[in-house]
């Protein structure tokens, strides 16, 4: 009796010192130029930054101390102090910054530039910028592989994802995808590439080492119209094993089987979903929706939303802090 | 002279304008007349903006209702303000005396109302953009006129003067046009924002 006492003790002192789930998320609003800040523990935004105009995409430091925003029409990148939560500097991006993507040290960036159809490299420790890759026409999607050797670059208009080599900093391949890919994302050990095709209504899977597209994912929804169909923003968990596409009007997110690519679900979110981060322990992912206004919070495991946050006007990106 | 130069840099930066316009933009290729950078959705469909209960007849009926019929109409006029429009949907179905059936009717309404709105907003749009499109070869030919007349010996001052002239207006017009389209690409979004809210108090109401 007095040992299960203590041991009730020692867990209710635990679960103390740990909430379940404390994270901070950091939303971009693409219309309203400000960041909201969400306490995942209360569902609520605790502060609403002040930002450049237009900003996109958003996303922390790998050693977790600074938010990144791309602020297009400012044709920078901002970085927000975590800790202060104010604007501290500001990155040299070129024209028309929209997404952006770190190497695994947190030491080089690469940011896609909408308007000079260019990547910019930059170094982060120094701040400055270092060099520029010419890609595709509207570049806009960007990741690295999980080995760090792959940079991967989507351009709207020429509808490729291109490898650039992070050595030599050169396209090494194109592959062509459905009309105007927008996100890429690869699964964690590097078997599959995963590319979002907006308008095509599709997203590609692509074999890394053939880089060719080996399946598509499609999406049929009944009762809607195949245009309101745009998959965006993509999210996969860290087994590759459950996978979330925004499909952005159609204001569902699909929920798809890892290993067969079959839709196993749509869940209901808000308007326009486009883009989306899990908490760290992957219990909750987090979806913007641009045009209700608000994020929906998405209970993974029991893949059910369980909540809606009201942010900023025309929400566009999200990153939540890895603790 | 000076009035030339002026004509040559506006036809420059139109042309300018014109190219990067068209770069600017990831055609839909099945859409080819669609000018705005939001993927275009030619209607919105029940399912993206209503998770209450079935329609049913409601599509049909609605427009039966005089009492409906009125407040859909007052609903859909965007210059009410969205927290206002919520606030009479409230109030109407407290009052009514089979709250099911008069939320179903009153989506229904707005739905069709809205919806067809959209369309012709998004209409207007496209007929703009090949009015536009005309206009950039109007501009070219008359580019092309006035720069061989220019280099006639003699030159003929006078027709230099009028097609000059002419070639600002139409520059002037187009740049006008371009200004205006950019703006109303935002209605067909306002209005799914509208469609979505109105029917989220109304499903709200139905729970």
């Amino acid at each position: 009796m007095w040992r299960r006492c203590l041991l009730t003790g020692v867990s209710a002192w635990l679960a103390a010192i740990t909430p379940a789930s404390a994270f901070i998320a950091y939303v971009s609003n693409e219309k309203s130029n400000t960041v909201s800040v969400i306490d995942t523990d209360s569902w609520t935004v605790t502060r609403t930054i002040k930002v450049g105009q237009r900003p996109r995409g958003i996303e922390f430091t790998r050693d977790g101390k600074f938010v990144m925003v791309a602020v297009g029409d400012d044709d920078t990148i901002q970085v927000i102090d975590a800790k202060t939560q104010q604007i501290v500097d500001t990155l040299p991006s070129g024209p028309d910054p929209e997404l952006f993507a770190q190497d695994a040290a947190g030491k080089i960036m690469y940011v896609a530039n909408e308007n000079d159809n260019t990547v910019t490299v930059i170094d982060l420790e120094k701040r400055a910028r270092i060099g520029d890759i010419q890609v595709g026409v509207e570049p806009e999607g960007m990741t690295i592989s999980p080995d760090g050797k792959m940079l991967i670059n989507t351009s709207e208009t020429t509808n490729m994802a291109h490898f650039i080599d992070t050595a030599t900093r050169q396209i090494v391949a194109n592959v062509l995808v459905d009309a105007r890919p927008r996100f890429a994302e690869f699964k964690r050990d590097g078997s599959e590439l995963w590319v979002s095709s907006e308008i095509g209504g599709t997203v590609s899977i692509i074999d890394p080492v053939k880089r060719e597209v080996t399946g598509k994912i499609t999406f049929d929804i009944p009762g809607l119209r195949r245009e309101a169909i745009q998959p965006v923003g993509i999210g996969m968990t860290k087994d590759g094993k459950t996978a979330f596409i925004a499909l952005g009007p159609a204001n569902r997110i699909a929920v798809v089987d890892g290993a067969s690519h079959k839709v196993t679900k749509y869940l209901l979110v808000g308007q326009r979903v486009w883009h989306m981060d899990f908490t760290p322990d992957e219990k909750y992912l987090l979806v913007t929706n641009g045009v209700s206004n608000d994020v929906s919070v998405i209970d993974v495991a029991a893949q059910k939303v369980i909540k809606t946050i009201q942010v900023g006007e025309l929400p566009w990106g999200i990153t939540i802090a890895k603790p | 002279m000076k009035s030339q130069m002026v004509w040559r840099i506006t036809i420059s930066a139109l042309f300018a304008v014109a190219l990067s316009n068209r770069t600017a933009l990831a055609a839909d290729p099945r859409y080819p007349d669609w000018p705005c950078a939001q993927a275009k959705v030619p209607e919105i469909s029940l399912a993206q903006v209503w998770a209450g209960p079935p329609l049913d007849d409601a599509g049909s009926k609605w427009k039966d209702d005089p009492k409906i019929n009125a407040l859909v109409t007052r609903l859909s006029a965007r210059r009410i303000p969205l927290e206002e429009a919520q606030k009479e949907i409230t109030e109407f179905l407290s009052s009514a005396a089979d709250k099911a059936t008069a939320g179903r009717l009153l989506f229904a309404g707005l739905f069709d109302t809205l919806n067809a709105q959209r369309a012709s907003v998004m209409n207007g749009l496209e007929r703009v953009m090949r009015k536009q499109r005309n206009a950039v070869e109007k501009i070219r030919s008359d580019t092309l006129e006035l720069q061989a007349l220019q280099g006639a010996t003699p030159p003929d001052q006078p027709k230099i003067d009028e097609l000059g002239n002419q070639l600002v207006w139409e520059t002037r017009i187009f740049e006008d046009r371009r200004r205006v389209v950019k703006f109303v690409c935002d209605v067909p979004t306002a209005i799914d924002q509208r469609l979505f809210a109105l029917g989220r108090t109304i499903q709200q109401e139905l729970e």
